[in-house]
């Protein structure tokens, strides 16, 4: 599955479109994206932070193409998650990759790591869970 | 809702109602009953944050977007003298697939407050549906506590 390929589909996604991102690497296990900032993204107008929700909804996005990268019709199906937020996402591009650690026949375990400038310095880390049947 | 006072049923209100941009904008949040109880918020239907090309399947992470944002309200409310707060964790299961066109509905609550963090829970489903849950969550938060609320915070602009 190449990139090019994997952002077409992307791009037919309306809440994708919504959260503007683009798969920048890809292979069988891993998923790595970068999201634009845009105003429709704060969650705190004063200091111009990324809203939570916005950066758990991209690792999510993120984690879906990790899993299923050639999907058709609609990402992979969400079972849950859980999101850790270490450091406030400022105005600028935001990073994602996720890592499959477990896909079996009917679930998927994936972790995510967030960060800006410096992917020591995580913004959020999450698990997240999918069903595949 | 007699245990709030106008003050600051009104300074949630500008805070909600008159920020202007970023996503709680967007996502054009109504907000329906407020109590120290809990609250409970309504999100119109946008096809902007479904995930499918007929636009009826909700994007689960809006659903996270959502829950997060009125665990916000929620601790305004129930909690006096935080200057700020951030969302330390959130779990989010995802309980049906949120495939409908109605507005979404979220009840959310503080259930224990302690100096520095606040812990929360809430709902989320279609209205008219709300035996029918799409989604459930759980939340901590740091909490700054200060003088400054939040909303004066806001008011006077980027300070800090």
């Amino acid at each position: 599955m190449d990139v090019q390929t994997v952002n077409a589909n992307v791009s037919r996604v309306p809440f994708f479109r919504f959260l503007n991102f683009e798969v920048r690497s890809l292979d069988s296990l891993h998923a790595e994206a970068e999201m634009t900032f845009d105003d429709r993204h704060i969650g705190n107008p004063i200091m111009e932070y990324y809203h939570g929700g916005i950066i758990a909804s991209f690792m999510e996005a993120t984690a879906a193409i990790a899993v299923q990268p050639d999907f058709a019709d609609v990402p992979a199906k969400p079972i849950n998650l859980t999101v850790d937020y270490l450091r406030p996402g400022v105005k600028g591009p935001l990073f994602a990759r996720a890592n499959v650690t477990r896909k079996g026949k009917r679930m998927a375990s994936v972790s995510v790591l967030s960060w800006q400038t410096d992917r020591e310095k995580a913004v959020a880390e999450g698990l997240y869970h999918f069903l595949l049947v | 809702m007699s245990d709030i006072t106008q003050k600051k049923m009104e300074q949630i209100a500008q805070m909600w109602n008159a920020r202007g941009k970023g996503l709680i904008t967007h996502m054009a949040l109504e907000i329906e009953e407020v109590s120290t109880e809990g609250v409970r918020v309504r999100m119109p239907f946008n096809p902007d944050f479904c995930v499918d090309a007929e636009q009826s399947l909700l994007h689960g992470g809006i659903l996270t977007a959502l829950l997060d944002s009125v665990f916000g309200l929620a601790n305004f409310v129930a909690i006096e003298g935080v200057s700020t707060m951030a969302t330390l964790d959130l779990r989010v299961d995802y309980l049906r697939p949120a495939r409908s066109r109605a507005d979404v509905i979220v009840q959310a609550h503080c259930f224990r407050k302690t100096r520095h963090i606040a812990f929360n829970s809430g709902s989320v489903w279609f209205a008219g549906h709300e035996d029918a849950e799409i989604a459930r969550g759980t939340a901590s938060f740091a909490l700054t506590r200060g003088e400054t609320s939040l909303f004066d915070a806001m008011k006077k602009g980027k300070t800090s």
